[in-house]
Formats: C-alpha cells, structure tokens, sequence
C-alpha cells in the first residue's frame, strides 16, 4: 500500500442469516481511497450502504475480505482494538447527529479526546467549536441547540482529534434544504482545511456530487457513478 | 479517573432528567430501614456492653435466694476487697389510700461498687450522679412509682411496719437489668431499716446480693476460695454474665428488626429490577455513541460502575440521615424500657454504604453492565443492541445479594436460611395468587363484562401486574399483621380468660397470719384457699440421687436446678383434674405427692414413684399417688408437686392465695397491708397493664419498620407505572384518536388502579388472616377465629393506597391533544 492509501477494502462481502435463508448484500467489493479524497457513495435506501459505511468504520465486521486503514487491517482486530482505533484514526457524523444529551456542546467535542487520554481537551475543544462557529454556545446541552447547530457540534467533534478519515452517513439527512446547505458547506471546508479524507454515504446526488468521486452502490456492486 | 469523572457528570444528567428518581427512592427506603435499625442495635448494645462490671454494680457478684454465709465476707475483707450486701424483695407501697406493688432494694453504704446511679430532686431537677445511698427513714423511688402513687418527693409512704420520706427520684441504677423485675417500679433503701420494716421473714422471698471489688488478682483468688462454698440457692457472677437475659432479649429484638427490615430491601429490589432494566435500555444509544467513538469495553463498564457507586454514595449518605432520624423516633417510643444509652457512633453509616453498594451490587450492576456489550453498529441500525439486556441471568446476583444481606443481619447462617426461605415462599406465594387472580380477570373480559377490564394493563399486562400486585401486598400484609392480627391476638387472649379470674395473689403470708387473712377474705366475701408453700430441691426418685445435669433437656435441666413450690392439700382443686392414679382421700394417713402431668413427662416419673425433695436442711420422700392436670389461665394458685396433709408440715412455709377481687373492693387490699405488713399483694391487673404497655411500645417500633415496606411496595407500583408509561400514553393517545373521552381514559386508569390495589389488598388480607391463624394456633395454643373484615380491610386499604399513587403518578399522562401524544410517544 502506497503512502497515499488511506482506506482500502478487498474483496468485501456481507451476508446476513435472515428466516428465509442467507441474504447476500453484497460481494467481492473493492475500493481504494486516498489520503485527501472525498468520496461519495450513493445508493437506494436498503442498497446496503450504511452497512458499507458501518464496515469501513470498523463499527461491524465483514463476512469476507478486508478492510486496510492506513496499513491496519481492522478485520484483524477484537472490537476494543478498533474501538481505539476508532478514537484516533476516524470522525464520524451522522444523520441524527448522536450527541450526548446530558453534556454540554464543548464536553460532547471532548469526549473521544478525553476517552483517548489527550491532554488540553478543553483547549483543543473550544478551538474545534469556534471553527465550526459555535465558540459563544459551548456551554448549551444539546436540546438548547437547533438541529443544524447540533450537527455543527457533532463536525467539531468529529475533527476535533485529527482524524485521518471522516466518515459521514446522511450528514444532511434530517435537516432542512437551506441549513443541509450550509451544514454540507462547513463539511466540505472543514475537510479541506484539515486535510482530511471524507467518505460519505448518501442517497442525495446533490450532495454526492460535491465529493471528488461518487460511486453507486446498486444490486451488491459499487460501480464509478 | 477521566471514567469517573464522566460517570458524576453523567450521573447528574441523568439525575436532572429524572430517570433516576424511583431507583434511588428504592435504595434511600432500604438504607433508612437498614441503618435506622443499626443505629438503634448499636446504641442499645452500647448501653450494656462495656460496662459490664457497672452492669454488676461490682467486680463480681454473689446473687440468689439463700442468706450468704459468713465465710464469704471473712474471705473478701482478708483480701482486703471493698464489699457491699443488698437485698431485694417485693413489697407493697402505701400512700395515703393509694397502693402499688414495688422492687425493693436495700443497700448499704458504698453502694454500687462500680458505676454509679443517677438521682434528682423533683420532677424538674436535672439529673446527677452519686455513690450515696439513701440515709435511714428515707427512700429513693423511680419516678413511675411517684406518677402511680399520686405521690411527690417529700411524701411519707407506708412500707411494712415501717414509715419512710421519699428523698429522691431514682432514675438509673447500674445492676438493674431487665426482664420480669423491672415491672414493678424500683425503691430503694438503707439496709439498717429492713428489720423494722417486718418485712423480710424466715420464709420470705428474699433475692440475697453481695458485691465485692478491688485489685484484680485478689477479686480473682476470692472467687476461687468461695465457689465451691456456695450452695444451689446461691451463684457467682463475673461481669458480662449477669445480664445474659436482658442480652439475649434485646440481641433477638435487633435480629427480628433487622430482618423487618430487610423486607424493605426485598421489595425495593423488586421495584429496582424493574426501574434498572428501562433505565438500561434508555442507555443503549449513548453507550453505542461512546463505542463509536473510541471507549473500549473496559472504559464503558468503569464508567457505568462508578456512576452505581456514586449513586450508592449519594442514596446511602440521604439514607442514613433518615436512618438516623427514624431510630431517634424509634427510640423515644421505648425510651423508658431502654438503659441510659451512649452517644451515636459512625458505625451504623458505613452499614448504610455498604448496604447501599450490595443492593446496587445485586440488583443494578449485572444489568447495567451487560451495556458494554452494545455493538457500536446501533448508530448506524438503531435496532441492534437491544437483545443484550434479555436474560434471567440477573437474577441469582440479586438472591445472593438479599441472602448476603439477610446472613449479615441475622449473624447466623442457619435463622438466614430460614428467613430466606420463608420470605422467598410468602413472595412466591403472593406472586402465584396474584397470577392466578390476573388470569381470573383475563378470564372475565372475554364475557359481557366492561371495557375495563378489555382494556385495562392489568389483563394486558399481567407479569407486571402480578409483580405489582405481590410486591404491594406484601408491604400491606406486614401492616396488617401487626395492627389488625396483634390486636386480634390479644383480645382473644383477653376474652379467653374467665372474667372471673383470679386478679390478685398474696404471697409472703406468714404461717401465724394464715387463718386470720383467710378469715379477713371470707368477712369480705371472698372464697380463697390458702395454701401453704415450701421451697424445695429434688433431690432423689426412688432413692437415686438426680441432678441437673442428668436431663439432656435444657428446659428440665433448668427447672432442676431451682426450687420448686412445694405444697400440700386436702382436696383437689377445682381447676385441677386426676390423669392418672387417684387423688388422695381427706383424712388420708399415707404421704403421698400430687404431680402435674407435663412436669411428670419431664422428669420421667409416674405413679408409684418415690420422690424425695430437701427444704430447709431436712428431706422429706413420699410416693406419687396421682397425676394432676391443671388449668393454668384460670390464674389460681396452683403447684407442680403437692403433697398429701402432714408430709410438709416440719418445713419452713409462707402462704399464698389468690382470688377475683371486684375493683370496688379494693380498699380491702390496704387493709390486708396495713394489718400485715409482710404480705405482699400482687395485682395482675396492673402487670397486664404494663406488658401490654410494653408490647404496644415495642409494636410501634416494628409498624414503622413496615410502613417502610409499604413505601417500598408503592415505589413497586410506581416503577411499574414508569416502565409502560409510554405505552400508557401510546394507548390513551390512540383511544383518544378513535373517539374516547379524556374522561373515559381517566376512568379506564381509575379502574386499573382500584381493581390493582384491591387485589394487592385481598391477598395481603387473606395472608394475615392466614398468618395470624398460625400464630395463634402454633406459637401461643389460641382458637383464632378467621377474621372476615380482614381481606376486606385489606382490599379497601390496598385500593385507595394505590389509585391515589396511580393517579398522582400518571396526572398531565392523558392531558394533552392525540397527535402530541403520538409524537411523545414515538420519541419516548
């Protein structure tokens, strides 16, 4: 793998037990991304792209092949393994946004620095919030914030440990058109300034055409869009 | 630390959010109840432990029935030990027309050797202690005897022949200890006016003391120069010993309460199984987000265990403050049962953490933990995770928890064992007839019957209704139990007595006063035999020497070792009927004994036997003619050996009698002491009158130990409401949505709750009734007759304790419009 591989998936495959059998989602997948990337993956709801997305995380484990972050083969590793990977390699958003209702906007950006050890998590904190705009509401839970608010909270926290690869599913999914712009927006420029390689699973072409590639995931293949 | 940092913020907001409340209410209850009793056994024992040469009044004591020999003073003064004589006996004290049966004690100077007793001046004056004894002509008097008698310090009484001014009030003597003697109230006085009194007589019944302290080695050769001087009527006492019965009543009294209040912990568990399990599956998102990003397993079972123990923290320290207010309650209700007590310690706090962790340990832990386990997968497919929390996997912890807790309270394995069991079965059992009932009901609602039953959560959701139901009723049977069922109890103890039972005995009645007494009674018009008595040992059956420890049994051992009441007859007493052999004939010449059937199965003797009895220094033998039994709630005087006329006469005798004495006769009683001042009269009447007191006190305790259940039960009740509130809110939402009333689904609520606690109440009444019955016919040989108001009682109490709960806890549920509903709902 080339210094500029940062995620990469071989010969991937998933089944599920379902009452009527085996229900293949899909095989023999093969995807290459690297480092600074934005790639979308777009499907039709039940195509099985949340599934992708949940594999490429680490968050499941496939039913064959495997999956390569940076020269880690995450199907190798027991679940607390990739859970500390998880917390140094990875950000993720996702459509419900999945904030800690009882922590504040700043402690929610400083829970996986805190669950790494890190130090200054506060300081390293208030910077990611006042990046993504929300340096004056870090102290709101998350029910005093608006929806387009709380997923600008759950960007700083997924950028706010560095991660070398962000993952987002429908990051625009349960907001309205104007904010789901604006939120897309803050996104793609937080990405770029950080460097980062964005993967991102969405069923909106809008969205997936802001990405450098867009693939489609359709009857267990991922094809160039 | 940055886990248990997390674990106090996260605590908080889940505190703020509520979802706290019930499983914290649950703990606080058990905590309160655990440590209230802690506090109150800790104390009490602190008020006779460690003092135990006060609780002597020396550092050793020579205590019994038998005049103490010379030797044993000439051996104290050799070893130049300080000593100090009492004697103690009851009497009856007289105030202008008032009487009262009083426990004298006369004392000399140097009285107690060790401690001190407490003493003031008027009722207003603080108390103080002193080592004086009362000066000649005076006595010192425990002030319920003052309260009897009308009677104030600086009153002259009437005692035996003698007149005294009452000095002080005696509020506290150290070798006072319990048991019978402290029902009637103390007196004391100075030794040098015993003779004058009259009162003590060659046959009296005279308790004979000697104390005896000074330098250990010398208190020690002195008690191994004269223990094998003393005679049977006589036994020494090391400190610690002496008190072995007050000991062994308050040690069974905290076990009983500690165990009380261990079904407090039981039923709060219940309600914290059912809190814990919706508390967990609240959690599973936030543990999957945690997972997501980055907490390992390890991380996630720190936080989630430091959060219980901060919660165990934070219950115990609420807990053990009420804790500590309820045993403050607790003791102002027996406060003049109890000893001078010593200041709270700390101890009784650290029982309440620890009992708080093992609560949370059993019942909340295993649950909560199994959230590590939540696949990080359930951001992305909400559906996943949920099967963690399935499984009866928690339930051994639980058991074992409540077993722990039980064996550490009971400090005995096998009383553990069988507490467990036995509150095991009666939850079992309540658990199956709630089951059974909710079924009925399921039965029902396929009939015509209303809507109520078709709809209400209680044939919809049975396991839960029938975890409610068993949970409530046994927090109501425990009530029940001990108001309705005690006072049962004792009205047909009351009733099963002849009203015209025998209400007063005179004892002490010297043989020169016999006929006149008994003819005095007759003027009065009061039938009653005088009888004589002689205390006597057994010494031997059929001319083999017998000993107390021949009998394996410790009963009859005991009984051996004392005297018996010897006395002899001409008739058979009316009460009294021949089992076996035949009762001698009037004029009979052949001595012969009479002996009671069980005392005859004890000793394993029978007609034809020889027994041989000594009393005062001579032997007297005769054959048992006859076996008696005797009818002893007839309140007569009546004797386990009597023998026929003559066999006794050489031996030292009083006489006793007893009779119904109507109340407005009882002026003849402060004749009867006026003219013969040894006799001692002893009213029933009035000793009933004090155990009942000391019953009621002592149940008062014990009711708010159940009302502490019952809390604990309503917390059940209210747990369960939580855990299918959404649901509730669900269903009023869709009902409402196809046409029904607000005020139709509060009436379908109404009814839910009222059938709920009825059923709860039933149940608890029936297990009372049942309860009560066996009490009264295993432990204390009563008729019960089933009490009818009982399941009635129960269901009325039961129903309105729970739909006022029910509807508190569900208000503002059904308030607001269909859709808001089935938005909550599905956010829920």
């Amino acid at each position: 793998m080339t210094d500029r591989m940062v995620l990469r998936a071989d010969d991937l495959g998933m089944c599920f037990h379902g009452p009527e059998g085996e229900i293949r989602l899909f095989r023999n997948l093969a995807l290459n991304i690297t480092a600074g990337e934005t790639v979308a993956i777009l499907g039709a709801s039940g195509s099985g792209k949340s599934t992708l997305l949940g594999l490429l995380a680490g968050l499941d484990t496939p039913s064959e092949g495997r999956i390569l972050i940076g020269d880690t083969d995450i199907t190798a590793l027991d679940e607390d393994q990739r859970a500390i990977l998880r917390g140094r390699e990875l950000g993720f958003v996702f459509q419900a946004f999945h904030l800690l209702s009882g922590l504040t906007a700043l402690e929610n950006v400083m829970l996986p620095l805190e669950l790494a050890g890190t130090s200054g998590a506060s300081e390293t904190a208030t910077r990611a919030l006042a990046d993504v705009g929300l340096a004056e509401r870090r102290g709101h839970y998350p029910r005093q914030l608006s929806g387009g608010e709380q997923q600008r909270v759950a960007i700083a926290r997924a950028f706010v440990t560095g991660p070398r690869l962000l993952l987002a599913d429908e990051p625009t999914g349960n907001l309205d058109q104007t904010t789901g712009g604006r939120v897309s927006d803050l996104l793609f420029s937080r990405n770029r300034e950080a460097g980062t390689t964005l993967v991102l699973v969405t069923h909106d072409p809008l969205l997936a055409r802001r990405c450098d590639r867009v693939l489609q995931l359709s009857d267990g293949r991922l094809e160039a869009a | 630390m940055k886990e248990l940092r997390y674990a106090a913020r996260l605590l908080r907001r889940d505190w703020k959010a509520g979802e706290l409340r019930l499983l914290a209410v649950s703990l606080i209850l058990a905590v309160t109840a655990i440590t209230a009793v802690a506090w109150l056994a800790d104390r009490v024992a602190g008020g006779t432990e460690g003092r135990a040469a006060e609780l002597l009044g020396g550092d050793r004591a020579v205590i019994g029935s038998e005049p103490l020999p010379e030797e044993l003073i000439e051996q104290a003064r050799q070893r130049d030990l300080t000593l100090s004589r009492t004697l103690e006996f009851p009497s009856v004290v007289l105030f202008g027309e008032q009487t009262q049966l009083a426990s004298v004690k006369a004392v000399e100077s140097g009285y107690p050797l060790r401690g001190s007793l407490l003493v003031g001046g008027d009722p207003d004056d603080s108390a103080r202690q002193t080592r004086e004894v009362p000066r000649s002509g005076e006595v010192w008097v425990e002030p319920r005897l003052l309260l009897q008698l009308d009677a104030a310090p600086g009153d002259t009484i009437d005692l035996g022949a003698s007149r005294f001014t009452i000095g002080k009030m005696l509020f506290l003597e150290p070798d006072r200890g319990g048991g019978f003697q402290t029902l009637s109230p103390r007196l004391m006085m100075n030794q040098a006016d015993v003779a004058d009194t009259g009162l003590v007589q060659a046959a009296s019944r005279v308790r004979y003391g000697l104390l005896v302290a000074g330098a250990e080695e010398a208190v020690a050769g002195w008690s191994a120069a004269i223990e094998p001087l003393l005679g049977d009527g006589l036994r020494l006492q090391r400190p610690g010993q002496g008190q072995a019965g007050v000991g062994r009543a308050i040690e069974a009294a905290q076990r009983f309460l500690g165990l009380s209040a261990l079904l407090t912990v039981v039923v709060g568990g219940v309600g914290m199984l059912l809190t814990i399990r919706r508390y967990a599956a609240r959690h599973l998102d936030r543990v999957a987000i945690m997972r997501c990003l980055g907490a390992t397993e390890r991380q996630i079972g720190l936080i989630l265990s430091w959060k219980l123990f901060l919660l165990g923290l934070l219950t115990a320290a609420v807990g053990t403050l009420l804790g500590f207010g309820l045993h403050l309650a607790m003791l102002a209700l027996v406060a003049d049962l109890l000893p001078e007590l010593p200041a709270a310690g700390w101890r009784p706090a650290a029982s309440g953490v620890i009992a708080a962790q093992t609560i949370l340990l059993g019942f909340a832990l295993p649950t909560v933990l199994r959230l590590r386990r939540v696949p990080p997968l359930r951001v992305l497919r909400r559906e996943l995770g949920e099967q963690v929390l399935r499984g009866a996997g928690i339930y051994p912890l639980a058991l074992t928890a409540v077993f722990l807790l039980m064996w550490w309270q009971a400090g005995d394995l096998r009383l553990a064992i069988w507490v467990f069991a036995a509150v095991l079965g009666t939850l079992l059992v309540l658990g199956l007839a709630a089951f059974a009932l909710v079924q009925g009901l399921r039965a029902l609602r396929r009939g015509r019957s209303g809507i109520i039953l078709r709809l209400s959560g209680l044939t919809r959701r049975p396991l839960t209704a029938s975890i409610q139901i068993m949970a409530l009723g046994l927090g109501l049977m425990a009530l029940l139990l001990l108001t309705v069922v005690r006072g049962d109890l004792l009205a047909t103890w009351q009733d099963s007595v002849p009203t015209d039972a025998a209400n007063h005995f005179l004892i002490n009645i010297q043989p020169d006063e016999a006929t006149a007494v008994e003819q005095r009674l007759r003027e009065a018009g009061i039938e009653a035999e005088v009888y004589p008595m002689v205390r006597g040992r057994l010494v031997q059956i059929n001319d083999e020497t017998v000993r107390p420890d021949d009998y394996p049994d410790p009963q009859t051992r005991r009984l051996m070792a004392r005297e018996f009441n010897l006395s002899q007859m001409a008739t058979l007493p009316e009460d009294n009927t021949v089992a076996a052999g035949s009762f001698w004939d009037e004029d009979a010449a052949d001595p012969a004994f009479s002996v009671e059937v069980d005392i005859a199965e004890r000793l394993g003797v029978s007609v034809g036997d020889t027994l041989t009895f000594e009393a005062g220094g001579s032997r007297y033998s005769a054959t048992i003619s006859n076996l008696r039994e005797v009818r002893w709630d007839s309140f007569n005087v009546n004797f386990f050996v009597a023998s026929s006329p003559g066999v006794l006469d050489d031996a030292p005798a009083t006489y006793i009698t007893s009779f119904h004495l109507p109340a407005d006769q009882r002026r003849l009683m402060i004749e009867l002491v006026r003219a013969y001042p040894s006799v001692t009269v002893i009213d029933i009447d009035a000793i009933l009158d004090t155990v009942r007191g000391i019953m009621d006190q002592g149940t008062r305790v014990v009711e708010l130990m159940a009302l502490l259940t019952l809390f604990a039960g309503i917390v059940v009740l209210l747990a369960a409401l939580q855990v299918t509130r959404e649901e509730r809110r669900f269903e009023g939402a869709l009902l409402r949505s196809v046409g029904a009333s607000r005020e139709q689904i509060r009436r379908l609520a109404l009814g839910e709750f009222l059938l709920l606690g009825g059923t709860a109440g039933l149940l608890a009444g029936l297990g009372a009734a049942i309860a009560g019955h066996l009490m009264a016919s295993r432990l204390f040989e009563l008729d019960y007759a089933f009490n009818p108001w009982l399941p009635l009682l129960g269901a009325g109490a039961g129903a309105l304790v729970v739909t006022v709960a029910g509807l508190l806890a569900t208000r503002g549920l059904y308030r607001s419009s269909p859709m808001q509903l089935l938005k909550g709902a599905e956010e829920g």
